[in-house]
């Protein structure tokens, strides 16, 4: 007699049609599927009582709102200006209809600028982890392990800039960029410390300006600032490789010298 | 629609029960579940012009839970020195006696819901998430498999196979904590 698979078990325990046949003749089994209810009805209760602090709540809402501020949006405590929109298009049709003919594209408006805005605070999330205090994640690291550590994770070795005169790589993490895998390293400079992170999406898709071109730089570079660092982009291959420093320490200008060299140094491989 | 409607907190913070719970099983009662909630939080705040209204926001928030919580754990690894998320088990449990095992209820009973959380928290990183969407949460296997992003057959041996780890440590926790010893 072939005894109820894992698979089975779990679908009963869903419950999804299974061999209940089998089930209701088999004592092995029927002790195996009490065993797996009492352990997960034991680990459901064993949270019952797991609750945040009403802190945690307020804090959350707190840095939101902090968010909200650094993304130039109004922090309202009354109600969601939709709900507000909604009452007005009620009140007259002609209201209404001139409404919807400007807000459709409005709406398509924000939202792409809205996401666009979010890849900026995206690559600024990445950076500040990249400066947080993981020690391990700035000990001394070999160039060569780091291109082979993001490679092996990544599927390619990003460009890197060779070090020397006050340039040095420092580390590198793996992080998720609109929900992606992506890679990024840091480089130390004599004016603070960059992260370079490698993302799919075009320098536009991130909502960056183009730079105005300066002579002996073939390349066209892009830039941008949120929250309280300067980001410069530019295209190489199929990647998208963005400079982020702190605004305080490093300009734009420098993000750009430090791209254009990444391209004169190395080739993506 | 976008961030900021104002509606975040309405649609999203409903969920902090769920997200948090998760984190603690993750993390354990510490400052770092505190932290993993309001990074998650935070970072669907400013994705929140991506959410589709209407769509599943429990499995979107826990998503972004997950991939948080992954790069955590990929930051805190040394480069150089590299772990494979699956390998990184801080301790096996030890082969357990056969008078020891456990085939009721009224054992488990007798462990506290910190010393559960405690021995959940020493499974393997993935086994241990899929086992407190399942078990905990209640969610489905397939929207297990889409949030972790693995096939609906590798969620069932995962949570089969956690339940199976979870149960054997508890096991040898009993022995060692002389729970078993002449009361079968």
């Amino acid at each position: 007699m072939n005894h109820l698979t894992d698979e089975q078990f779990e679908d009963i325990m869903q419950g999804k049609d299974a061999d209940l046949r089998h089930l209701s003749e088999c004592k092995d089994c029927q002790n195996a599927l009490a065993e797996k209810r009492a352990v997960a009805k034991r680990l459901q209760m064993a949270f019952k009582s797991v609750k945040p602090d009403a802190s945690l709540e307020e804090t959350i809402r707190g840095r939101i709102n902090e968010k909200r501020r650094q993304l130039g949006l109004v922090v309202s405590g009354g109600r969601p200006w939709k709900t507000r929109l909604n009452d007005k298009m009620w009140s007259t049709l002609a209201a209404a209809a001139v409404l919807f003919a400007v807000a459709i594209p409005l709406a398509i408006y924000l939202s792409a600028s809205s996401s666009a805005i979010a890849g900026q605070a995206e690559l600024v999330r990445i950076h500040e982890h990249n400066m947080s205090p993981h020690t391990e994640f700035f000990s001394d690291s070999d160039p060569e392990k780091l291109a082979a550590y993001l490679k092996d994770t990544l599927g390619f070795t990003p460009a890197m800039p060779a070090e020397g005169h006050g340039l040095a790589i420092r580390g590198c993490c793996i992080a998720h960029f609109k929900e992606q895998i992506t890679g990024s390293y840091v480089v130390s400079t004599p004016s603070g410390i960059i992260s370079i992170i490698v993302v799919p999406d075009t320098p536009k898709d991130i909502a960056m300006d183009r730079m105005p071109a300066k002579k002996g730089y073939g390349q066209t570079f892009w830039k941008s600032s949120y929250a309280h660092c300067n980001m410069v982009a530019v295209r190489l291959g199929d990647y998208t490789y963005c400079g982020v420093g702190e605004i305080s320490k490093i300009s734009h200008e420098y993000l750009r010298d430090l791209l254009n060299r990444l391209l004169s140094d190395t080739q993506p491989s | 629609m976008s961030a900021d409607t104002g509606s975040f907190e309405e649609i999203a913070l409903g969920y902090i029960d769920v997200v948090y719970r998760v984190a603690v099983g993750l993390c354990g009662k510490s400052v770092d579940a505190d932290d993993l909630v309001q990074d998650t939080f935070l970072k669907a705040f400013e994705r929140f012009g991506m959410f589709e209204q209407g769509t599943n926001c429990k499995s979107w928030l826990l998503t972004i839970l997950r991939n948080t919580w992954i790069d955590r754990l990929r930051h805190q690894k040394v480069v150089g020195n590299v772990v494979s998320l699956e390998d990184d088990i801080i301790d096996q449990a030890g082969e357990v006696d056969e008078d020891v095992k456990l085939n009721s209820s009224e054992l488990l009973e007798r462990f506290s819901d910190e010393q559960i959380i405690k021995a959940l928290k020493r499974l393997p990183h993935e086994q241990r998430l899929t086992l407190l969407l399942i078990d905990v949460e209640q969610l489905s296997q397939n929207d297990v498999a889409e949030i972790i992003g693995v096939a609906v057959g590798t969620v069932k041996s995962r949570v089969s196979r956690g339940r199976m780890e979870l149960k054997t440590r508890l096991e040898s926790y009993a022995k060692e904590m002389g729970l078993t010893g002449g009361e079968k």
